[in-house]
């Protein structure tokens, strides 16, 4: 056969159209053999997505990890709404951000609220109040979860001077290039205002604002080594580059104590700010994203991670470990060995729990993260 | 039938443009009107109101843009100095051996910029590599090496290394060797006929690798993020935690315009003043 230039720029012509075309026709079909799942690490290990999988052979199922939530709901916000049809982030992102925007859609309550019934005591009982919208409706299921302050190396830093000093240890001028500042900007926010006396989930006048402002240049300026990485901030724990590092908690101290170093430990704050409390715990939550053409898959793998064995792969999956809170269950609770008790600092689990705010939106966070710009430039 | 051919010309060039059109200046042009929004949306259907420029220049971010600007500025000058001796061996002296050092230097490009940056972590730190054979010859360590800005400037230095290396050496082997001879023979001495032969003849490739390395490392994030331990914040980190933990992509948009535009005027700028096309060996 003879291709003109003519004709094979027609036939170009015609595959762009249909591509187009196809593009349409496409969204009105369930995607039944696709999941796609937007998440924080751990929910995309063979461990978990393997027997998923197995389950569904003619599916495929795709899991991204994020570096931070706002990243992922950029995605969304950039259109990949019609990519993804899972998204596991922090709560509040869920609660503030997702569900106004409209990116994320309720879970059908009669299916999912049995499987509080098997939560710990803090998400069983009433059923985790922040997994729901103002307007009582599902918006995610929750499952990792941990205490997140600070982290310090016991043997420089008792674990009991740490907890009754609270954050004021990163006040003392002794302390004055021995620490680090793992730069979880949005964290970084609520530990500063807490540091500063200031519960940073009400407004602020002008004064607590000037607080914090102080607060934030003298802490940021005092550090050694600021990083968003976890593992380098473990690393100079261990060396002794530093003795503590502001911001942190069972998250990032969790993978340096399986590796041995149980001198490397998560800390809760004994009082603070916040009604009393000094701590703040992270809870995550699994939300169906709003895909104008979801799959049906999506629901089934969220009742699919409630299993017991798949609520170990997710608390320990590579990187760093987790409590679950599925663990309130005897038999998902048998399936952690002692070390691995350790590494998630179970013994005092409960305890740092109930010292911890919940996590919540900053209520001047433009304003706050302005400040905290400047303050680390400094 | 010459006109004709000319249109046909233009004509089948429109897809290629229109390609190139969507595909690099559009993404430009989203960014370019979303610095113009009003700070904190998500949508260009607002009326614009410039207020990120504002915000930009009452919080301190020239700061930022300014150590950008700087650390990027001496990365080049010190990469000039070091990589000359070598460009003029590779060009001049070293014959085959230039295969070998090409190859050496281009393998490094295979290998993520980020696991290099850890492997010299790992070999600053404290307790790292260095420290620790020092540590156990001398019984001294090596106190501090990381997270500063001379660490920056030195990852910046070795990351874009090979930017400047190439480009100065084919730079290099543009000057004739009969011009450099006949100075010799004129009476010129060495120095006159480095400032006065081969520098001025080799300005191309100078520019270029000037070039390549400053805009490269005006826009860097990982040395100053993994090597200085952020001792510094760069410009490229404050694009990003607007654009993410800010939630304000208007602000990080007016960032990357004025990064943009800075170095568009300086690459416009320099570029105006050398002959690509004699650098690209298509003189005459």
């Amino acid at each position: 056969m003879n291709i003109s230039r003519r004709t094979f720029t027609a036939g170009m012509g015609a595959l762009g159209a249909a591509s187009v075309l196809g593009g349409t026709r496409k969204a009105f079909a369930q995607r039944a053999d696709e999941l796609n799942i937007l998440c924080w690490e751990g929910y995309n290990t063979d461990d978990v997505l393997g027997p998923f999988r197995e389950m569904h052979p003619d599916a495929t199922v795709r899991a991204e990890s994020g570096t931070s939530d706002p990243d992922m709901i950029n995605k969304l916000r950039a259109g990949e709404v019609n990519v993804w049809d899972l998204i596991n982030l922090n709560q509040p992102w869920a609660r503030q951000r997702l569900m106004p925007e409209g990116l994320i859609k309720p879970l059908d309550k009669e299916r999912f609220m049995p499987f509080f019934e098997r939560m710990a005591p803090e998400f069983s009982n009433p059923p985790y109040p922040l997994a729901f919208s103002d307007d009582d409706e599902l918006i995610g299921m929750p499952q990792r979860y941990g205490p997140f302050s600070f982290v310090v190396n016991t043997d420089k830093i008792s674990r009991e001077t740490a907890e009754n000093e609270g954050w004021n240890i990163f006040l003392d001028p002794a302390m004055q290039g021995r620490y680090g500042v793992l730069t979880y900007d949005n964290w970084n926010l609520i530990h500063l205002s807490i540091t500063a006396g200031i519960n940073p989930f009400q407004p602020m006048d002008d004064a607590a604002k000037e607080k914090f402002r102080e607060v934030a240049t003298q802490i940021m300026g005092g550090a050694t080594l600021k990083s968003a990485d976890l593992v380098a901030m473990n690393t100079a724990l261990i060396n002794g580059e530093i003795d503590a590092y502001f911001t942190g908690g069972t998250y990032t101290a969790s993978p340096a104590r399986l590796d041995g170093f149980s001198n490397i430990r998560g800390i809760t704050p004994a009082s603070g700010p916040i009604d009393g409390k000094g701590g703040v715990a992270w809870i995550e939550l699994t939300s169906l994203v709003n895909n104008p053409d979801p799959s049906p898959l999506a629901a089934d793998f969220l009742e699919f991670v409630q299993q017991p064995e798949i609520c170990k792969a997710v608390g320990f999956a590579e990187g760093t470990y987790n409590p679950v809170a599925q663990m309130g269950d005897p038999d998902v609770r048998a399936l952690w060995n002692e070390e691995e008790l350790d590494a998630i600092q179970w013994d005092s689990l409960e305890e740092e729990m109930a010292r911890s705010a919940e996590y919540a939106v900053v209520a001047d966070y433009d304003e706050l993260m302005g400040i905290y710009t400047q303050a680390r430039r400094a | 039938m010459d006109a004709l051919q000319r249109r046909l010309g233009t004509l089948y060039a429109v897809p290629a443009v229109a390609l190139l059109v969507l595909s690099f200046v559009a993404p430009l042009l989203v960014v370019a009107a979303f610095s113009t929004m009003p700070q904190g949306v998500f949508s260009l259907l607002h009326l614009p109101d410039f207020s990120a420029y504002g915000t930009l220049v009452t919080q301190g971010y020239w700061q930022s843009l300014l150590w950008s600007l700087f650390m990027a500025f001496a990365a080049t000058v010190i990469l000039f100095v070091i990589s000359w001796p070598l460009a003029f061996g590779m060009a001049k002296v070293f014959k085959r051996f230039t295969l070998v050092l090409t190859i050496g230097v281009v393998l490094t490009l295979f290998v993520s910029e980020n696991i290099r940056l850890f492997g010299w972590v790992l070999t600053l730190m404290k307790g790292g590599l260095i420290d620790g054979y020092l540590g156990a010859w001398f019984g001294g360590g090596l106190e501090g090496a990381l997270y500063n800005v001379p660490v920056i400037i030195f990852g910046l230095v070795y990351v874009y290394f090979p930017f400047m290396l190439f480009p100065l050496a084919q730079g290099i082997a543009m000057v004739p060797d009969d011009a450099r001879q006949a100075a010799r023979d004129l009476g010129a001495s060495r120095w006159q006929i480095l400032t006065e032969i081969d520098l001025p003849l080799s300005a191309p490739g100078i520019v270029v690798g000037s070039l390549f390395t400053f805009v490269l490392a005006t826009g860097a994030l990982a040395e100053a993020k993994l090597l200085g331990g952020s001792a510094v914040i760069v410009m490229a980190a404050e694009v990003e935690t607007a654009f993410t933990y800010g939630q304000d992509w208007p602000l990080g948009s007016a960032l990357s315009m004025t990064l943009i535009a800075i170095v568009a005027v300086l690459a416009i700028f320099t570029i105006a003043r050398i002959d690509l096309d004699s650098i690209m060996g298509r003189r005459g």
